[in-house]
This record gives structure tokens, sequence and C-alpha cells, in this order.
């Protein structure tokens, strides 16, 4: 496991921003997930020592989080949800900088600087004072800075926060590849849940600083309930009812599709018995995936 | 925006190393900002004109005889003796040009950081808070050096090569120590006091006004009180002559102020304390609002 926490809690004064959590995380990228202020910030920031626990503890890579934070600190990366720079530096002497305070010698830190500045679609900017660079540069910056040292564990905190459609597609990309390619595990922290949906395997979702659900994606989806996506004509509120006192979930979208949730152990042929009952006709009847969105709303209790 | 992967990731094959002083590429990097600020490498070289003053000093000193007509009136300031060292490196033009190169190098040194939340990047690396701290401090140390102690060893120096003699070290032999001693007093304030007040705001601009006017207001403030209650410790409440009394204490030489040097050093190590007391409040790898 490179990253296990056990009874985890940390408080903001009188606020509570994580209560308990206790999880293993294996490989592969891990998408944190939650609403604002659920505690996935403060997660992160507890893995790298910038806040102590108030209880419990945990190890990444195998370093004790309380002990070895040094250690944890050279094997991961970090990159952080604000707008962070260094006045009055360009991109290569910023990078190579966070690399050689990483622990790379200086002229290692940076060649390898120039590399990763490419790598994120910086290399003609590269030159350019940080001072002028766009939210999105910023944004491919802060992931250059945190890959510098080549990390073994990549700390992502909303990498796609304040980007526009094209800037996020194009870092989600860059995340993408890390994760599948490189053999970096990376540690996705949003609350934007099609970010999670496109590059990780497993997620945790965390809500008012609980664990709310923890697993693989496709496990989660599949345990949870099984969706039916189905068309009817005939009395749509009476078969409606008839689902509910059954309980199902039930949801129309705008061109009439029912998508039913039916709670896990529950008997599909159920639908038919409710159509029958209510005088209505089953038109389309299609067993379909629940998304992660759906998880979501279950689990922290939202529509 | 420029195209995603120019070229490809590839894993960096070396090995991290850990350092013996890891805060070594944060001041560095500090001191190599501050010459790229515009107007500080004039304020820098503007800094050692006093030194160039009592260079000019020492070798008329050597030579009175072919300035005769030039030092008639002014011999006694041309005995150079420890007094005369104590009497520029305490002088206002000297610690002026130092809080002047001070206000460019050191006024952005924590301010910079908490503005653009760049503490969690130095915090996300195996650097802790005294590492940080050291670097910056490191930064004005290496001013405050460079501007006190290298010029005034050196014209020790040159007072034996314009003498041809040894005759000036054999009678004052602590006078290379006493000028290290307080190099390293104004070293050890000067780091204090700026990145005190560098960690009081997040403005450079302001942060620089504060360095400038907090010294001299000082000044001004003690006159202010003194005049009114009559008594030689409100000048006590003067950076600049808590500094002149602590160097002429340092270099045995009769104290400026009636009031006993070490009050001084109390008042002096005082503000140092006060900055170690914010910089640990202000300097985190994540501002916690409770």
């Amino acid at each position: 496991m490179s990253i296990e926490v056990k009874d985890l809690s940390f408080r903001y004064g009188p606020i509570v921003a994580l209560d308990g959590v206790s999880m293993r995380l294996g490989e592969g990228a891990v998408g944190l997930l939650g609403p604002n202020g659920a505690g996935k910030s403060t997660f992160l920031r507890i893995l790298l020592g910038f806040l102590v626990p108030e209880r419990g503890g945990g190890k990444v890579l195998d370093y004790d989080i309380r002990r070895d934070q040094a250690r944890i600190r050279r094997s991961v990366g970090y990159m952080p949800e604000s707008d962070c720079f260094v006045a009055g530096m360009d991109a290569v002497t910023f990078t190579a900088y966070f690399g050689e305070l990483s622990g790379m010698p200086r002229q290692e830190a940076m060649k390898r600087a120039h590399e990763v500045l490419y790598y994120v679609g910086l290399g003609e900017a590269r030159y350019r004072l940080l001072d002028t660079y766009s939210a999105g540069m910023k944004q491919r910056l802060k992931l250059a800075q945190a890959l510098v040292h080549d990390p073994r564990i990549l700390f992502l905190d909303e990498p796609t926060s304040n980007l526009d459609p094209t800037g996020r597609a194009e870092v989600l990309e860059l995340i993408r590849d890390i994760a599948t390619n490189r053999s970096i595990q990376v540690i996705l922290s949003s609350h934007i849940l099609d970010d999670i949906e496109s590059i990780c395997s497993s997620v945790v979702i965390l809500n008012k600083g609980k664990l709310a659900a923890e697993g693989r994606m496709d496990e989660l989806r599949a345990i949870r309930y099984s969706l039916y996506e189905i068309r009817i004509k005939g009395d749509g509120e009476a078969f409606r009812s008839e689902l509910e006192s059954r309980g199902c979930r039930v949801e129309e979208t705008e061109d009439r599709l029912i998508k039913v949730y039916m709670p896990e152990g529950a008997d599909r042929m159920d639908l038919f018995r409710a159509a029958v009952r209510t005088g209505v006709q089953l038109r389309a009847f299609v067993r379909s995936r629940t998304s992660l969105e759906d998880l979501f709303a279950d689990v922290v209790g939202v529509d | 925006m420029a195209v995603v992967r120019e070229r490809g990731y590839s894993h960096w094959d070396g090995r991290l190393t850990e350092r013996r002083f890891p805060w070594g590429p944060i001041t560095r990097t500090g001191i190599r900002l501050a010459f790229r600020k515009k107007g500080f490498k004039f304020a820098f070289a503007g800094a050692f004109l006093p030194a160039f003053v009592a260079l000019g000093g020492l070798y008329v000193s050597e030579r009175l005889e072919d300035f005769k007509s030039l030092v008639q009136s002014n011999r006694a300031l041309l005995e150079i003796d420890p007094s005369y060292f104590k009497l520029f490196l305490t002088s206002g033009p000297v610690l002026f040009t130092l809080v002047l190169v001070l206000v460019f190098a050191g006024s952005g040194l924590v301010a910079d950081d908490l503005k653009h939340n760049s503490l969690q990047l130095y915090f996300a690396r195996p650097l802790g808070k005294n590492d940080y701290i050291a670097g910056k401090f490191s930064v004005v140390a290496f001013f405050v050096i460079l501007l006190t102690a290298l010029p005034w060893l050196l014209l020790v120096v040159f007072k034996l090569i314009f003498a041809g003699s040894f005759a000036f070290l054999l009678a004052y032999p602590w006078l290379p120590l006493s000028i290290i001693g307080y190099s390293a007093f104004l070293t050890a304030f000067f780091g204090a006091y700026v990145l005190l007040l560098s960690a009081s705001s997040r403005n450079t601009r302001y942060v620089m006004v504060l360095i400038f006017g907090v010294y001299y207001f000082s000044a001004i403030l003690a006159l202010f009180l003194k005049s009114i209650f009559r008594t030689p410790y409100m000048s006590l409440f003067s950076i600049p002559a808590n500094l002149g009394q602590a160097g002429a204490a340092i270099f045995g030489q009769k104290l400026p102020l009636a009031v006993p040097a070490g009050w001084s050093f109390l008042v002096l190590a005082g503000i140092c304390l006060l900055a170690a007391v914010v910089l640990n409040r202000r300097v985190h790898g994540v501002e916690v609002i409770k």
C-alpha cells in the first residue's frame, strides 16, 4: 500500500475537518472526491506534514506521516490548489529551484526543469517571467514543479480549477498520461466528478470530514444499485410512485427517459410488476452503468 | 497556449541527496533576485562609497606631508585608531546605505512568498521552517557582511600597506575582532529586523516603506520623547542610536548615550525576539484560519 491512514482526525478550531478517517490506497490513480469543505485538502496537507493530525496516524510509502515528513516530501510531488509562484523568476529558474530544494544537484535540476517544462507544454514560454503567465500556464507550471524531482506519488489538489474548457482538457490529458504511462501514482483531489471519472481507477469519497465511500470505481458503481433506463407509455406519475414505494429512486430526463436506480438485492422483475400494476406499457428497457455522479449523490446525500 | 507534450516525459535517473545546508538554494536565489531589482545595483554600488571615503582618509593619514594644505584644520580627524573605524562604521551614511540596500534586497524575502502563496511549495519540499528562515536570513547576512566586515577588514589591511609596517595592528590587535563582532551584531539585528517587517505584510512596497520608515521614525520619536521627558533613556527608542551605542561598546570607545550599553543591547535583542515570534506565527506551509 502506498498510503495507509488510520483514525485520522483534524479540526480547525471548532470545525471538524477530518473525523476518524481510515483508508488504504494502492497503486493507480486515486480520486479524492467530496463537496467543498469535505476535508480533501486537509487530508493531503496532513499527508505532506503541513498539518499535524489531532488523532490517528498513517504512512506514505512506508514513511510515518508524523516522523518522516522530510522523506515523504522528497518522494512526493504536490500541486497546490491556489496560484503560487515566486515573483521575479522565469519558469526554468522556478522549476529548477524547487528541484534543487527537493535534493537534486543544481545542474541536474536545471536540465530536468527544461524537460518537464516541455512536457507540460511550457517549452516556448520557459524564459518568460512568471508574473506574466496566464491562469492556465500557472496551472501547468505548478504541475511542472511537482514533477521536476520525478516523484513516486503526485498529489494534485483541484488541478483544473480556474481553467477554461480547453485548458482543463489539456491539463487532464497530461494527468491521464502521467497516471497511465509513467509509473507515478496520482492522487487527484477534486470536486469535479468528470475529472475523477476520466482519470481515476479508484475513488475515495469524503463527506463532512468522514469517509463516505472507498474502492475501485467499477466495484463502487456495481455494489450500490442497478440502473435501468426505460421508456413508457401511460400514467408516468403512478408508475413512479409505485417504484418509489418499492425502494427505487426514479429520475426523468428531458427527453422522457426514465432512470430507475434499484437498490442492492432488489428484483428487476419488480419493474415489470409495477408496470402491470399501474397499467403502463414498457417501450424500452436497458440496463445501464451507474455514473460517479450517481454514486456521489448517493453517498453524500444530495440529489 | 502551447501544445501539450512537445516532448515526452522521461523519468529522472539521478539520486536525490540530503544537503548539509538545505537552505543554500534559498539564499543563492534570494541574492540573485535582489540584483534583478530595479535600482538595486545603484544602491549596492553606492553602499561602498563610505568605505572608499575611509580609504582616502587612510591614505591621506599616511601622506600628511603631501596633503599639508588640505588637512591643516582637520588633522585630528586623520589620526587613525579604533575610533576612526568606529566613527565610520556607526556613522549615519554607512547605516543609511546599508538600510537602503536592505530595503531592496530584503523587503520581498517573506512578503513575496506570502503574497504569491509560495510557502506551501517550499514546505512541500524536505525543508523545515528553520531551513526556510535560515535561507532568507542568510540573504540579509550576505549583504550586511559584504558591506561591513569585508570592506572594513580590507581597510585595516590597506592601513598596514600604506604604513608599510605592522605597528598599527600591534597597537590595536583586537581591532579586526571588533570589526567582525560589530558586523556579526549588525547581521543578527538587521536579519531579524528585515525579516520581521517582511513577514508582517504581503505588500512588498509597504514593507520597503516600513524598513526605511521604522528605522528613521524611531530616531525622530526618540528625539521627540527626549525633548519632552528630558532623560537620556528616551534615546533607547531610536534604532540608529542603539546601534551606535552598541558599536561604541564593541569598539571599546566612549559611549555616545548617557545610558549603560546593556540597555541598547537589550532593546535590540527585544526586536530580534519579536522577529522570532512573528516569523514563527507567519511562516507556515498552509494558512490555518481558525
